[in-house]
């Protein structure tokens, strides 16, 4: 509940001897964990609304005659909540006792073994041995796929209702009901029709046991064998906390990790089950290099030799202007930052870029309005279907502040005229705009349209890959320098950099993680082949690998450690959390050792933490933001 | 001196007309105490399906560490254990380990056992870590693991391997615990 309640405001109360202070309205099971009292509950889910159905969080009230659910019941003055008590203890006890009665105790087959609130609360406060035999058990069904991503046990249940709760409250989509009645109530899906939910992700992390569990998991991994690292969900550019849980060198899932300024706490199944991509097989795993003999597998040294020593000869025989590089989103800030330093200062030329998309007009007014401030808007005006396409957690963030806020929200449909969208928005107040990238000039237009009168409007554009916003904010483009400074003999966007290399203009391409949708483009391949050389830092083999002169294994997201930047601007961590299957240093080391091979001074360590420091000295806004921070830009700029 | 010197041809003496202690290892082998905690068994049902589910419980109370588990789901027309789950890839370090006994004790299906046998050697490393197809109780109608196959043949067709000679078996059914019969020609294949 809300701590910024003024002190005068707070609510005493004492717990277990120990007295707190709470806003008022609060619950008691925020009143016990204010205590630092720890109180078992099933049913309740601090992002639902109680029901206090599972009745394991009760306590003792004093001045009430019978046990109150810590997660229902609201706090008032003076209160003496108590939970060491021999009654609790006593109902704690036969509470789990009836919990157990038809849970199968499949515990070594379960998914959820090791991480089971079941589990963990029978040993911590349940009956040390069962009164009933396990051949008595009632059985119900088992492994019954919801859909291809969730595989649902009804008799591991135990009814706590929160994955019906969060289909009402988080998704609004209502797909899990509760059937019949009483003993016979079991968990299914309405007239057994499988979910369709882009949502469903979520489920098996808010079950309290192991009857929802991710099909994709499904006997993958025990949680003692998962190494879990903080990281962002690679798959767009919302941002999302992740824990990414890899067993030895594969990443068994994506479990979510609550950034109440992102997320909230859920993940998108896109996102979620985006990770099998980054186990593939298929990896370059040593420097190549093509020679008079053909291709060779070289040693990490002599590719660098030849990289450096074949882009100096370009740029000496025709200048630096012959050279284009060619970054991608799905690069760190650092690697970015690096990337456009070697081809601006080093190498000598314009013409670098990320994104076939051409960024000829970019402000930091496209990310003005941040992800949770979409709540704090009394308006909300979304441009078409496509931002909710880009990145899907946005649809639970506006049916948040749709329902939970009552806020305002205008999905209007293309073409997305002013006049046609003013007269929609009525009244004073703040108005977010949220469009996709594409969509920024109507955006933009919109905005200035709805100002005034009243008004503050602010826009938030969605973009395609984890990093776009990052490229963009370093000047890994061909008419900006970091931070939003035009730069001063603009050079050619990737497109043209890519046909100037057909046409034999452009000699030398340094081409560093190519994303998927460049390596689908057709004009890649013919660039490759016209350039005389094409140096090539990849982590999946792929049209640029095959057409290096000299190529170097890159890594994957998860196995980079540095920042990326979200939609909204936020700069956040991404952290090694699995190492790659070759002993060559990362792609940030690379364009370091590249850029001294070539004659370039760094001046500091090719790490991501001094090169964040560099980084932050060139781009200001991005100073101490590396924290999970929004960089405040001048609006001007 | 001479008393001394006479004293010790005494007891030569006397040992020379007993039975040699020494046996001719490693074909002939003694009996090992039932309890001894030896190379590592992973037992069947009587109808044949492996009795481990894959829980990875003994990787988990493993101390060393040694014990890689890789479950996958039972097809249900043709179940390798009883119930959904059933261990793909089970591997011992049998190096590492240092026999405790701490995964037969986690095991909720008595999967797994430590078994009789101690001659745990061989010329290379990498054979001592022991598979599934070394540490699995032969039965009759064993079918190989697709794995097994991919790893190029099942027991019958891959090579003797000292751990488990293909088959794996440590006895004959029903033999007395600890008692193994010499297995003849030690490279071959074992009695199933």
């Amino acid at each position: 509940m809300a701590d910024t309640a003024p002190a005068s405001e707070l609510v005493t109360l004492e717990v277990d001897g120990r007295s707190v202070e709470v806003a008022p309205g609060s619950l008691v099971w925020d009143a016990c964990e204010r205590a630092g009292v720890f109180v078992p509950v099933y049913c309740a889910h601090k992002k639902l609304e109680p029901v206090a159905v599972c009745r394991m969080c009760l306590v003792e009230v004093q001045g009430m005659p019978k046990l109150q659910p810590a997660c229902a019941t609201r706090v008032s003055p003076g209160m003496v909540v108590r939970t060491a008590t021999e009654q609790v203890r006593k109902f704690r006890d036969s509470n789990l006792e009836f919990l157990l009665l038809n849970h199968p105790l499949d515990c070594p087959v379960c998914d959820r073994g090791g991480e089971c609130d079941l589990q963990d609360f029978t040993q911590r406060y349940g009956p040390g041995q069962s009164r009933q035999s396990i051949t008595e058990k009632v059985h119900f069904n088992k492994a019954v796929p919801l859909s291809d991503k969730i595989i649902l046990d009804q008799e591991r249940c135990i009814l706590c209702w929160r994955c019906v709760r969060y289909y009402e409250e988080i998704t609004g989509e209502r797909e899990i009901v509760l059937q019949e009645r009483g003993v016979h109530t079991l968990v299914d899906t309405f007239e057994h029709q499988p979910l369709r939910s882009e949502f469903q992700g979520n489920l098996p992390e808010i079950c309290p046991v192991g009857a929802l569990t991710h099909a994709k998991y499904r006997f993958r991994a025990r949680p003692w064998d998962l190494r879990r690292t903080a990281s962002i969900c690679s798959h767009c550019s919302y941002g999302c906390s992740v824990f990414v849980d890899a067993r030895e060198d594969q990443v068994a899932r994506y479990a979510s990790s609550d950034n109440p300024d992102v997320d909230d706490s859920w993940l998108c199944d896109r996102g979620r089950y985006s990770f099998p991509e980054l186990n593939r097989k298929d990896r370059v795993l040593s420097p190549e290099a093509a020679t008079a003999g053909g291709r060779q597998v070289v040693s990490y040294q002599d590719a660098l030799g030849r990289a450096a020593g074949q882009l100096l000869r370009v740029g000496s025989d025709n200048g630096g202007e012959a050279i284009g590089v060619i970054g991608s989103d799905l690069m760190t800030n650092e690697e970015a930052f690096l990337l456009q330093w070697l081809a601006r200062d080093i190498i000598g030329t314009p013409h670098l870029g990320h994104r076939l998309l051409p960024a000829p007009e970019i402000s930091p007014l496209d990310f003005e309005l941040g992800i949770a401030e979409i709540e704090e808007c009394d308006q909300v005006v979304v441009l078409g279907p496509l931002p909710e396409q880009l990145a899907p957690v946005l649809t639970l963030r506006l049916f948040k502040a749709g329902t939970k806020r009552a806020r305002k929200i205008l999905r209007v449909e293309a073409p997305f005229t002013v006049a046609a969208i003013r007269k929609q928005v009525i009244g004073e107040g703040r108005v977010g705009v949220v469009a996709a990238e594409s969509d920024r000039e109507a955006a933009l237009k919109l905005r200035t349209a709805l100002t005034g009168a009243g008004r503050r409007c602010e826009v938030l554009t969605l973009m395609e890959r984890v990093n776009s916003r990052g490229c963009q904010d370093l000047g890994l483009l061909p008419g900006w320098l970091p931070g939003y400074r035009r730069a001063p003999s603009p050079g050619m966007e990737l497109p043209d950099i890519l046909e100037a290399a057909i046409a034999g203009r452009i000699k030398a391409l340094l081409v560093v993680n190519p994303g998927p949708d460049l390596e689908a483009d057709p004009r890649l391949e013919a660039a490759l082949k016209g350039a005389e050389v094409t140096v090539v830092v990849a982590a999946f083999p792929g049209v640029a690998s095959r057409n290096a002169t000299v190529l170097l294994p890159g890594r994957t997201i998860v196995e980079k450690a540095g920042t990326v930047t979200n939609a909204e601007g936020r700069v956040q961590r991404v952290r090694t959390a699995v190492e790659p299957k070759f002993a060559f240093p990362s792609d940030l080391k690379i364009l370091g050792d590249l850029a001294r091979a070539m004659g370039g001074e760094l001046g500091a360590q090719p790490l991501a933490g001094p090169v964040y420091d560099l980084l932050a000295r060139a781009v200001p806004a991005y100073r101490g933001a590396q924290a999970g921070l929004r960089p405040r830009w001048e609006a001007t700029a | 001196m001479f008393r001394e010197l006479m004293g010790g041809m005494r007891i030569t003496m006397r040992e020379m007309l007993n039975r040699p202690i020494t046996i001719q290892y490693p074909e002939e082998q003694r009996p090992v105490p039932p309890r001894h905690r030896g190379r590592h068994i992973l037992h069947r049902y009587d109808n044949g399906l492996e009795k481990c589910i894959g829980c990875e419980l003994c990787a988990g109370a493993c101390p060393v560490g040694c014990i890689y588990v890789q479950a996958a789901e039972n097809d249900p027309e043709h179940p390798v254990s009883p119930g959904e789950r059933y261990a793909v890839r089970y591997e011992i370090n049998l190096l590492r380990c240092i026999y405790c006994g701490y995964c037969a004790e986690a095991c909720p299906t008595e999967a797994i056992t430590l078994g009789p046998r101690l001659d745990l050697v061989d010329y290379k490393r990498e054979r001592l870590v022991a598979t599934k197809d070394d540490l699995l109780e032969a039965w009759p109608g064993f079918q190989p693991l697709p794995m097994a196959v991919a790893k190029g043949g099942g027991p019958a067709a891959s090579q003797p391997t000292p751990l488990g000679a293909g088959s794996t078996h440590d006895g004959p059914a029903g033999s007395a615990p600890g008692l193994r019969p010499p297995i003849p020609g030690r490279r071959g294949p074992g009695p199933l």
